[in-house]
């Protein structure tokens, strides 16, 4: 296999900023972002129709995505395919709120921003191409001491 | 100027017809024209100055003017001058008189006008539906802005059948298709035969809509386009994703650097090395002659590794962004794609040998399925079928893209107009190729790979690109749009023009001709069949009805 095939991406949590760019820059739409809370941030990738086009890998600012070289990845459980990275947001110090790599996200807006998100999963996945009565994502429980 | 000498000729015939014009290049000529005007102003470009049709376009502006638009594309091929006829028409009814009598190419186009815009061609010759599934209903428009990308309208009929016209008299009907062991995709053709003679056929195709041209007008953004767009066609990919690339380029008046172009170049001209090696083979598998078809592609081999190697996939490069492109060619690529076309060429020129010394293949070939100048020019006919028939046209060299002005290649043409012709045509190309790519490889300089695009893309700007694809002339339009992707974006395969030039090619020979005659154009259904909303059009309804095939194929009951 040469040295640049690209395979299936691998998602580096230790590495991820939690910036969105791969999910607003997925031709497949398969990288879905959710905020649980200002805090925790969940990076979804549903593997399912990612065509390993490595865009998420190239524009990742952090290089937190590799494409890798496997490519037999047939499975009868959807849940296999997926990745999930559950992210804590560090937060400002004054305000309180999330920060967010300014430059890198203005950078990525202009080369396509679009915002996906796990709540709009069922329109993006509607639509014939998934039936309705199958989960396209595994549902998220994610236990919290509210 | 020639391009303003081209519009000073149209002003001074139609004068006051002639709303406006723009000239963002010496390259594109866009006309607005009144709609009354518009049949005799095809006619004057199509039969008085010699222009080749490529495309209409039917486009739904009314969320942004109230207006629908209708654009009739020409190309003059020896002036180097893409032209855009446009015209406006009201938002409530739209109705254009066809232009199909005086310029036949433009049949299909008009259908699928109809059907997927609304827009009525009043006096069409042949207004039968063409691209929507038989159950659809008739006012539901689906590139109509209104209708949502996943609209499945609950009239549609699930059991709804195609009608077919009446047999001529004294005519038996043999089906071809709708899947044929030399057909790699379904398609239907209906042949009327006396004896071992077609004496006519019917087409029906569109069986695989993927509606793609909804999706990225809807769904997707301007980046993620050329990775759809290469998804149309499962050979000749890249092309379309360049055209894509290259029409927004044009619109947004965008010039990516130079060492991308050399990259397009050289991939592009890739593409065409492996699909001419592979449609030499199934040539060669469609008359019979198995070895050679092995060997054929036993010699694409090293071109998919290579390919893979620089762009790691062997198919779908995920080549180009919008100002430039993803994958470099390093030293040691450029070293050892050296040595593959070094390779290529000396295993190639035997393989040429053996099939131009080859009696059967000839007597299989020679004569058959005979497109001539008239067939081509009525048909709006593209690529090696064109150039065969002796019409000295390519892309490449009439309307330069990518870094072709750069580079010296040769046209190849023949004279034969048949299926033989088109053979030598497609070998010879080969070679050029192969030169091609050299001269590339010798004159890329280091440089950027990707054009910095500091603001948003202009929006409703127009743009037109054409590719050479190894079939014929891919085209590309595209209006530029809000949310960060295009309001229309209209993809032109090769072969779509060139099918409509079978039924002529065909007519009156013998029926064991016709798959080497339909193979000759190397159609690619993928391509033609690109868009649609609905998945599944099942051709064998009445046993397997669409929902029982759907759970079957998803393993439920």
């Amino acid at each position: 296999m040469p040295e640049g095939f690209r395979g299936r991406p691998v998602f580096d949590g230790n590495k991820c900023v939690g910036c969105g760019g791969c999910a607003n820059n997925c031709p497949a739409r398969s990288i879905l972002i959710f905020d649980v809370c200002q805090e925790l941030r969940i990076l979804q990738y549903v593997g399912g129709r990612c065509t390993y086009c490595g865009r998420c890998a190239e524009v990742c600012p952090e290089k937190a995505i590799t494409m890798s070289r496997e490519f037999e990845t047939s499975t009868n459980d959807i849940g296999d395919a997926q990745q999930r990275m559950e992210l804590f947001m560090s937060t400002c110090q004054r305000c309180g709120r999330c920060f967010k790599d300014e430059s890198a996200l203005e950078k990525l807006k202009l080369t396509g921003y679009r915002f996906d998100d796990l709540q709009n999963q069922r329109w993006i996945f509607g639509a014939g191409a998934y039936q309705e009565n199958q989960p396209a994502v595994k549902d998220i429980f994610i236990e919290m001491d509210w | 100027m020639i391009a303003r000498e081209r519009l000073n000729q149209l002003k001074d015939k139609f004068g006051s017809a002639i709303l406006r014009a723009d000239l963002p290049s010496d390259r594109q000529l866009f006309v607005w024209v009144q709609p009354e005007a518009v049949k005799e102003l095809c006619r004057h470009i199509f039969r008085d100055l010699d222009a080749r049709y490529v495309i209409s376009i039917g486009a739904d502006d009314r969320p942004f003017s109230g207006k629908f638009i209708v654009a009739h594309d020409f190309a003059f091929d020896t002036d180097h001058v893409l032209c855009s006829l446009l015209a406006q028409l009201p938002g409530d009814e739209p109705k254009i008189e066809s232009i199909s009598g005086v310029v036949p190419a433009a049949n299909w186009a008009e259908r699928e006008m109809r059907d997927l815009v609304g827009i009525e061609s009043v006096g069409h010759p042949y207004p039968k539906r063409l691209v929507l599934p038989d159950g659809w209903p008739e006012d539901v428009h689906p590139l109509r802005k209104d209708v949502p990308w996943n609209h499945v309208p609950p009239e549609f009929k699930e059991g709804a059948s195609f009608e077919f016209e009446k047999t001529p008299e004294g005519c038996t009907v043999v089906p071809f298709g709708p899947f044929h062991p030399t057909l790699d995709e379904p398609a239907h053709f209906r042949l009327y035969v006396e004896g071992e003679m077609v004496r006519g056929c019917e087409y029906r195709g569109f069986m695989a809509h993927r509606g793609i041209e909804k999706l990225a007008e809807s769904v997707m953004s301007y980046n993620d386009i050329p990775v759809l767009a290469e998804r149309i066609c499962g050979i000749c990919g890249c092309v379309h994703s360049v055209a894509y690339t290259q029409a927004v380029e044009a619109a947004a008046a965008l010039r990516p650097p130079p060492r991308a172009e050399y990259i397009r170049t050289i991939l592009l001209e890739m593409e065409r090395l492996h699909s001419h090696l592979l449609w030499v083979g199934l040539a060669c598998h469609i008359v019979g002659f198995d070895t050679l078809f092995m060997q054929a592609f036993r010699i694409r081999e090293p071109v998919m590794w290579m390919a893979e190697k620089i762009t790691g996939n062997r198919k779908t490069y995920g080549l180009c962004v919008v100002g430039g492109v993803r994958w470099d060619i390093t030293p040691e690529l450029k070293a050892e794609l050296n040595q593959t076309l070094n390779k290529l060429q000396a295993e190639w020129e035997p393989l040429v040998g053996a099939v131009s010394r080859d009696k059967n293949i000839q007597k299989r070939t020679r004569g058959v399925g005979v497109a001539d100048r008239n067939v081509v020019k009525n048909a709006g006919a593209v690529g090696p079928v064109a150039r065969a028939a002796g019409v000295d046209i390519d892309c490449r060299r009439d309307h330069p893209y990518a870094a072709y002005d750069r580079v010296d290649f040769r046209v190849i043409t023949a004279t034969g107009c048949d299926v033989w012709s088109r053979v030598v045509v497609r070998m010879k190309e080969v070679f050029e190729s192969i030169a091609i790519i050299r001269q590339c490889l010798e004159k890329m300089e280091p440089g950027p790979l990707q054009l910095e695009i500091k603001d948003e893309l202009p929006v409703g700007r127009i743009g037109l690109s054409s590719v050479e694809a190894p079939r014929g002339e891919s085209h590309h339009f595209v209006i530029t749009g809000e949310n960060n992707r295009p309001r229309r974006w209209r993809v032109r395969a090769p072969t779509y023009q060139n099918l409509q030039a079978v039924p002529a090619m065909i007519r009156d020979q013998q029926i064991a001709d016709m798959t080497i005659s339909l193979g000759s154009i190397d159609p690619c259904f993928s391509c033609t069949d690109r868009m649609e909303t609905i998945e599944l059009r099942s051709g064998e309804r009445k046993t397997w009805p669409q929902k029982e095939l759907l759970a079957l194929s998803q393993g439920k009951k």
